[in-house]
């Protein structure tokens, strides 16, 4: 495949339109040659775009001949040329439209920015994407999946907790293949994934509706986990999942929980959802989080000073939408005072936005996860070796240790008089399971989540 | 070319294809209506690179031939001739010979060689629609358009289907035409016609009667009824998400009669100010709705309207053209108006029959 620039383009066109103009009345070159161009060239075919249909018509049928000897003249290999009608309006420059004031109030007529036809949202593209350790090998999938769609990882699933850029990445995918493919896209979330069913049953229009999904070649589904308990929208789906999955197409799921722990989801879906690619998307590191702040500044055409992007980076643990959140208010402070924030106003902001870490008392962890695994708070501080209780024990030992930072003679001192020894013995105990027992990562991260 | 045919049918066609020749444009031959004879047919095509027409009228053809002559010329003449029942056109050394039983006239012809070919869309999106229909859902709504060319979409009519009826909408971001229309037809999508082409849609197929087929393409939309093929461009955008602006609940609600507050309105467009402005003054508690003009030039009306009212005091300003604008879209004897607070769009529809919505703006004090 052979790709010409966009400059190289133009000049062709030119030197095209100017042979052109040599041998057509002046009328005639001004009615048809007026806005066309090349918009690219693949595969041998130079694709022309025409103000209109009629154009469109008239340069197929009468100059057709002439416009591909002329190009060939220019280049040798060139075999075809197609005409796409392209509105003139898309090409205005925006600013033209700032409209004249008026005294009259204006309807708030919101363009949509959402591409109707796909659900996708143009903003989400690989090139905001921000790649770090957290989330390399959902990146990498996707990747593979765009290089081969529908043949390896398929379904793709990717879950991760709230905010740390699933929809991003699944809806990158999905305009990539779009824009560069040409594949056919779909968005959706399962929420409305079940309402379009359930419209569709009541208006007895289920046919249509399983024709409507059957029809992309790439489908997206959004926040999987809202599907759990509907019963018929399940049944649908997997249908429609074993049809996309035979015809080879593309299925990209996301949602909040791996699959196995979504509640009230059928058997045969949560099979099939793992059958693919299962990846998981983790909060993001320090460094990762000044990158994404760095992106988004960038993307708000704002600069951030290395230092600040530092500390808030640091300072803020939470999700990526918490650090857009903080992002935006420094912007916003910033344009209100006119003139870049100093450090401590920083701080002041950031004081009001991150939510302070929770000071929990050790009494209070062995009781949620005395609680986790059903067992009764006071069996953690007996002198029992009972297998159910060991364990446990060992895991609040771990927590205790690793995410509250409590010292390991008073973790020992404070779940019955334990020797510290024996604390550092479970710690590491649970830190090499961790190693390979993904059930216990598993339970880890939801004792976590109660936290 | 050398034929016979009618002449009352002849008129017609010419007068709908002539109006739709390209004025002032660079190529001369668009100014001409293209007339070819062939196989006991005359088509007479037309276009300006906006819209292309197509008539065909049944003639007796002697010799086969395709000629370009003015359109304006030949329609003038031919619509000014009273007498006539035939007419026979005939080519002769680059003119065309128009021929009747009292006179004789020769136009001269242009190459039909640059004449361009009008689409043919495919025909794979069929929608039928009563002429009828077509026409006054066009009708209703296409004066609230922008006549500005910045926002494409906002520059045209947008028609879609929805549960069983189809809509027509208009807006200018001032104000918002919509029109429902019932009508049994399986669901197609948005489409969006030019402004500027809806009075030349609307005259060519106002005295007909029946279905017209209605083709859609991505770039191009046709209706053809019998003889006629008629095809737009259509505008590549999204409309924007009106329906979030229509309220569903209103604090302050009036019936009128129409006639009541056209003949007002009227009025008070005497004494409005160079902003068209009129106040309206609505107090349901002391049961009195007034419309007020007052321009520092000419004096000041106070007008009291007739009016059910019911809900809270307001008042509010409106360009009084706007309003005066749908009118002629609402063919019920009275209206509702609603309103919604200040600096909320003012409601208007037709009752007892729903099928027409517009919203107004109101204007900064």
């Amino acid at each position: 495949m052979y790709i010409t620039t966009l400059e190289d383009n133009k000049k062709i066109w030119e030197k095209v339109l100017s042979d052109v103009e040599m041998s057509v009345s002046k009328a005639n070159f001004n009615t048809w040659f007026k806005d066309t161009d090349i918009i690219k060239y693949e595969n041998g075919t130079i694709y022309l775009s025409v103000p209109n249909e009629f154009v469109k018509n008239w340069l197929s049928e009468k100059y057709h001949k002439f416009i591909l000897k002329s190009l060939r003249g220019i280049q040798e290999n060139i075999r075809n040329v197609d005409y796409i009608v392209v509105s003139g309006a898309k090409k205005k420059e925006l600013s033209m439209l700032k409209q004249s004031m008026s005294i009259n109030n204006e309807l708030p007529l919101n363009d949509f920015y959402i591409n109707k036809d796909d659900n996708l949202n143009p903003k989400y593209i690989f090139d905001s994407f921000v790649v770090g350790t957290f989330n390399e090998l959902a990146h990498a999938a996707s990747q593979a999946i765009i290089k081969k769609q529908g043949i390896v990882y398929n379904p793709l699933f990717v879950y991760g907790n709230t905010g740390y850029g699933k929809t991003h990445l699944i809806q990158a995918i999905g305009n990539h293949l779009k824009t560069s493919d040409d594949k056919k896209v779909f968005y959706v979330t399962s929420e409305k994934f079940s309402v379009d069913c359930v419209n569709s049953i009541q208006q007895n229009k289920l046919n249509q509706f399983k024709e409507k999904y059957r029809k992309y070649d790439v489908l997206i589904m959004d926040d999987i986990q809202f599907i759990s308990n509907k019963e018929r929208s399940q049944e649908e789906l997997f249908h429609l999942f074993n049809t996309l999955y035979d015809g080879n197409k593309q299925i990209i799921f996301s949602s909040d929980k791996h699959p196995s722990y979504i509640p009230g989801l059928a058997d045969r879906l949560k099979s099939r959802f793992s059958q693919g690619m299962i990846v998981d998307v983790q909060a993001p590191d320090a460094e990762s989080r000044m990158e994404i702040l760095r992106n988004k500044s960038k993307m708000n055409n704002f600069y951030l000073a290395e230092d600040i992007i530092n500390f808030i980076a640091i300072s803020v643990q939470g999700n990526i939408r918490d650090l857009e959140g903080i992002l935006n208010s420094v912007i916003c402070q910033t344009q209100l005072k006119g003139r870049d924030l100093n450090m401590s106003e920083i701080k002041n902001l950031l004081k009001n936005n991150v939510k302070p870490k929770k000071n929990v008392s050790v009494k209070e962890v062995v009781k949620i996860i005395a609680s986790f695994y059903n067992l009764e708070e006071t069996t953690i501080y007996e002198k029992t070796r009972r297998k159910e209780v060991v364990k446990p024990r060992q895991v609040i030992m771990y927590i205790l240790r690793k995410d509250f930072n409590v010292s390991y003679p008073s973790i020992g001192e404070k779940l019955g008089g334990r020797d510290h020894t024996t604390v550092i013995h479970s710690c590491k105990k649970i830190e090499d399971e961790l190693k390979d027992n993904n059930l216990l990562e598993q339970e880890l991260e939801q004792i976590r989540s109660m936290f | 070319m050398k034929l016979e045919c009618s002449k009352e049918k002849l008129v017609r066609a010419i007068s709908k294809a002539e109006k739709i020749t390209g004025k002032n444009l660079s190529l001369p031959v668009l100014s001409c209506v293209l007339l070819d004879a062939n196989n006991g047919n005359l088509k007479i095509s037309s276009t300006n690179l906006d819209l292309g027409i197509e008539i065909n009228v049944p003639a007796r053809v002697d010799e086969e031939g395709i000629t370009a002559v003015s359109g304006s010329v030949l329609g003038s003449l031919l619509s000014s001739d009273f007498k006539s029942e035939k007419i026979k056109l005939e080519t002769k050394n680059e003119n065309l010979n128009v021929l009747s039983d009292s006179y004789s006239t020769i136009i001269k012809s242009q190459n039909s060689e640059d004449f361009p070919t009008i689409p043919r869309l495919k025909k794979d999106k069929v929608i039928n629609i009563e002429s009828k229909k077509l026409v006054k859902g066009l009708k209703s709504v296409w004066y609230s358009s922008s006549t500005s060319n910045i926002k494409p979409e906002l520059s045209s009519i947008l028609i879609c289907s929805e549960s069983n009826t189809i809509v027509f909408v208009a807006t200018d971001s001032f104000r918002l035409a919509e029109m429902k229309i019932d009508f049994n037809l399986e669901d197609f999508e948005q489409i969006l016609i030019p402004f500027k082409n809806i009075p030349e849609i609307l005259r060519v197929f106002d005295d007909v009667d029946g279905d017209i087929k209605m083709y859609i393409t991505e770039n191009q939309i046709a209706f053809e009824y019998e003889n006629i093929y008629l095809t737009s461009r259509v505008i590549d955008g999204i409309f924007p998400d009106y329906k979030q602006l229509l309220p569903k609940e209103f604090k302050t609600e009036i019936t009128v009669l129409k006639e009541d507050l056209v003949n007002v309105l009227k009025v008070s467009n005497i004494f409005s100010d160079k902003f068209n402005k009129v106040s309206f003054s609505i107090s349901p508690k002391d049961k009195k709705f007034e419309i007020r003009a007052v321009n520092s030039d000419v004096g000041e009306n106070v007008n009291r309207v007739d009016a059910v009212l019911k809900g809270d005091d307001i008042e509010i300003n409106f360009n009084q053209k706007y309003i005066m604008d749908c009118f002629q879209s609402i063919t019920t004897d009275s209206l509702v108006l609603k309103f919604n607070g200040l600096n909320k769009p003012m409601v208007i529809k037709s009752v007892p029959d729903t099928q027409f919505t517009y919203l107004v703006m109101p204007m900064n004090k």
